[in-house]
């Protein structure tokens, strides 16, 4: 029989009528399991050994800290029933609170602690200033921690709390010896949760279980302190790297949560009525750019502060970020809407962008046409936008700016470098750090001015390291928030480095998760609940 | 033959070692760095590095390889810089599901697209022809991510037929896993069936135009017969090997697909872990992936003898 067109066009449509319909394949997330998208990848299972935020998410579930910052970021003990400090103030006593054990069941030690907490100094700015002045840490006995000062030191309870990166998780003691350098390998910790490393796949699916044997805090929880109460089962997070994807999957009910979906898909989601967005970082992000003061232009106050002048924090933000609802200009060194934000000599922000002003001050400088190199970040919407606004606003003066296009895997080498620009050398970069982690000048090394020991760009001046140097030690906020005064009042004269704005994203989530505790670099997943 | 076999295979294992080197030369002459990546915004280059040095990366980059290949040749492939999992162990974790992919896209699309090509030179220049090729065009000129959001829009958020993202193992029963796979394969398959359809077709109306072809009309041979039987077999070689170049190509297809349906496969793997400049990863991959292209090479070029006795002879 020979096959026509017709016959063809009938046998499909029989074939069609007789498949089984298509079932609904999809099946809402299980009631007691959190199915979470994060912001990235958890590529290290070591919260001291990496500054990584999701790493230290990673740890906020597994391990505990001694110390916590509550929703106001003020320290409230966490492992610690007691604590005293002498009354010469050289003289800190810490007394562990009772019920706190290992994941492997055995007891949690002061020796555990001592040794975790020379690992975390290590490698955290705030722990290095506590051994640069103790005398001693030891455990007096199995539940009591005392650290002797060689004098006494403010910020102890301040950076023991702290939440930036990396958190002084505590660890077994056989961990904790570890060296900072190194990975440790053990997943043991006393936090709420357990990691399923049966479940986990890395780089696709990472597993965590509630710990039922954790004794939380009766205080009420806030911030990362207070009773880590646990209402899940189980935690997961699948590691959906593509943006669209992970929005597709929350609207369709496969996720519960997403930590960062893009403004520009926000739309999207607000439509969808079984959905929520929520701010879990009121402190939000803020950019800055760093300039290299050891090369010409740069190496010239004139034409560092040329570049406040320049720079439109608007036009920046609204590259990136569209929506005024989430972002801010601002102009403190501290961050913004951070317990040190201020306002102190902030009058060149009142008058920016002022290209005529800043054209002025290149040439009071001096400049003579130097190539500036601006190191663009192409894979990061932010760094990658702001540069060539930049780079564009500086040829706008009469400026030799040139961008250099790279990842910015190749733009946290080449900043490293202090060269000239003919010798791989580099003049501007741009970068953003948690907002939060702006209010400590201790412990986020962006804001020391101590020359080559400064971060990269390396700005020096020694008044405004005096002035750090007395906010590390002043005994009260209010002491701290008068220095932070004078600190950004010296620095914009100098200028460290250019602000770039605040910017905030919000997490959207089903409407049937409750309970999310906000923070500025962690977020928790104890007190989390599905309806 | 087996002398053939075996030559290919020798010349297999000297193609891995040369992507090896290259691969390892570009990865390590090429600037960023893990320990950056590692030590975070806020570190200082003193402990940048303490943690390049704890990596052996500071090492000179002929000890780095030496070390590299011979752990290598010991069926050691090394260790992830960061999550500080055996290379193989992920490989073997991520295999699977990019198997499946590659299988289902490959069965979707060679079947169709062999059938389609088929039926178009048989009806060439008619409505068919002009249809299925235009949807060939179409397949060919379409990125693989947009073709990917669509059919997530439709059969996943407003139809609701099927899920919009991840893999469910085999294990877990036919449909799971199957439901997983319709979206991602159509998705990257129909690229691949644009190359094969219109290839086939090509081929098949220049058979179809051969004395033998009118010998079996005459003979009164049905046309499914003339069209299987006969066109079919005489057009083999050619689209055997076009079927066999898309299964090369579909190794670049996998790592977009996996990224957009979240398919957690070796395609993934390898973009994460260029991304964090994980060495191991990367050189382990990607010697794995051109043993694998090199292999197909070999088997298409075997399937020849099969398919067409003389070349036996």
């Amino acid at each position: 029989m020979p096959t026509s067109r017709r016959s063809l066009i009938k046998a499909g449509l029989a074939g069609a009528l007789s498949m089984p319909p298509l079932r609904h394949a999809r099946a809402a997330t299980p009631a007691n399991t959190l199915h979470g998208v994060m912001q990235g990848d958890l590529r290290s299972f070591d919260p001291i050994w990496t500054t990584a935020n999701i790493t230290a998410y990673y740890g906020a579930m597994v391990y505990d800290t001694l110390f916590a910052v509550d929703d106001k970021y003020q320290p409230q003990p966490q492992m610690i029933g007691k604590w005293d400090l002498s009354d010469d103030k050289k003289t800190y006593t810490f007394e562990l609170r009772d019920g706190l054990g290992w994941q492997d069941g055995t007891p949690v030690t002061a020796a555990d602690c001592v040794a975790s907490i020379r690992r975390w100094a290590v490698r955290n700015a705030g722990g290095q200033a506590i051994m640069t002045h103790a005398a001693d840490l030891s455990a007096k006995d199995d539940k009591t921690i005392v650290l002797k000062l060689k004098e006494p030191f403010g910020l102890v309870i301040t950076a023991l709390a702290s939440c930036t990166t990396p958190l002084c998780f505590m660890m077994p003691k056989k961990d904790a010896e570890t060296d900072p350098y190194q990975q440790v390998t053990g997943r043991v910790g006393s936090g709420p949760f357990t990691f399923n490393q049966n479940l986990t796949r890395p780089g696709s699916r990472y597993v965590w279980d509630k710990w039922d044997k954790y004794v939380p805090r009766k205080d009420q929880p806030s911030g990362l302190a207070g009773g880590k109460v646990v209402h899940l089962g189980q935690v997961v997070w699948e590691n959906i790297t593509d943006e669209q994807t992970a929005s597709a999957a929350l609207n369709a009910g496969e996720i519960d949560f997403y930590e960062l979906p893009p403004l520009d898909l926000l739309p999207q989601l607000t439509g969808n009525p079984d959905l929520k967005l929520k701010v879990m970082n009121a402190t939000g992000s803020d950019g800055i750019m760093r300039l290299n003061w050891l090369h010409a232009p740069f190496n010239n106050q004139k034409a560092r502060q040329a570049m406040m002048y320049l720079v439109d924090q608007k036009a920046i933000l609204n590259a990136t970020f569209g929506n005024p609802k989430y972002y801010n200009t601002n102009p403190s060194l501290f961050g913004y809407n951070t317990p040190m934000s201020n306002d102190a000599n902030t009058d060149w922000f009142r008058q920016a962008p002022d290209p005529a002003k800043a054209k002025q001050l290149f040439q009071d400088s001096g400049y003579k046409g130097d190539k500036v190199i601006v190191l663009q970040a192409t894979d990061f919407a932010f760094m990658n936008n702001s540069a060539q606004l930049i780079a564009g606003w500086l040829q706008n003066i009469g400026v030799n700016a040139e961008l250099a296009a790279m990842t910015w895997g190749e733009v946290i080498t080449r900043r490293a470098s202090m060269n000239p620009d003919d010798k791989g050398g580099w003049d501007i970069f741009i970068t953003y750090g948690g907002g939060f982690d702006f209010s400590n000048p201790i412990t986020l090394i962006a804001l020391a001015a101590n020359g080559k020991k400064a971060w990269f760009g390396w700005p020096e001046n020694a008044a405004y390291e005096t002035l750090r140097a007395q906010w590390a030690a002043a005994p009260t906020l209010a002491d701290q928030k008068s220095i932070a005064q004078k600190m950004q009042a010296t620095a914009w004269d100098f200028v460290p480095m250019v602000m770039l704005g605040s910017w905030t994203q919000p997490a959207a989530m089903r409407k049937n998760v409750h309970g999310f505790l906000t923070n500025p670099d962690v977020i928790p997943f104890w007190n989390v609940s599905k309806s | 033959m087996l002398s053939y076999g075996c030559r290919r295979l020798a010349s297999t294992l000297l193609v891995m070692a040369i992507v090896g080197v290259i691969v390892f030369l570009l990865l390590h002459l090429a600037p960023g760095s893990p320990a950056a990546i590692i030590a975070g915004d806020n570190a200082t280059p003193a402990q940048i590095a303490e943690i390049n040095h704890q990596l052996g990366l500071d090492r000179p980059l002929p000890v780095q390889f030496g070390f590299w290949a011979w752990n290598v040749l010991r069926g050691n492939f090394g260790t992830s810089i960061f999550s500080d999992t055996p290379v193989m162990q992920l490989i073997e974790q991520r295999l699977p599901a990019t198997i499946s992919l590659t299988f289902v896209t490959i069965v979707f699309a060679a079947t169709t697209a062999v059938t389609a090509g088929l039926f178009a030179a048989w009806r060439a220049g008619g409505l068919l022809d002009r249809v299925l090729m235009g949807v060939a065009a179409l397949g060919f000129s379409v990125p693989v991510f947009v073709v990917g959001y669509l059919l997530i829009y439709l059969f996943a958020i407003k139809l609701q037929w099927l899920p919009v993202q991840g893999y469910v193992p085999l294990s877990r029963g036919f449909w799971p896993w199957f439901s997983h796979l319709i979206l991602p394969a159509l998705a990257l398959g129909l690229a691949y069936l644009a190359l094969i359809a219109r290839i086939t077709r090509a081929t098949v109306l220049e058979v179809l135009s051969e004395d033998y072809m009118r010998t079996a009309r005459a003979k009164g041979a049905s046309s499914l017969r003339q069209l299987f039987h006969h066109a079919l077999r005489n057009a083999g070689v050619p689209i055997a090997t076009v079927i066999g170049i898309g299964i090369a190509l579909l190794i670049s297809g996998v790592v977009l697909t996996e990224t957009v349906f979240n398919i957690p496969g070796v395609g993934r793997l390898t973009v994460d872990a260029i991304t964090n400049r994980d060495y191991p990863i990367i050189q382990g991959v990607m010697v794995v992936f051109s043993g694998a292209y090199v292999v197909i090479n070999l088997l298409v070029d075997l399937s020849y003898t099969l398919i067409d006795p003389r070349i036996r002879r």
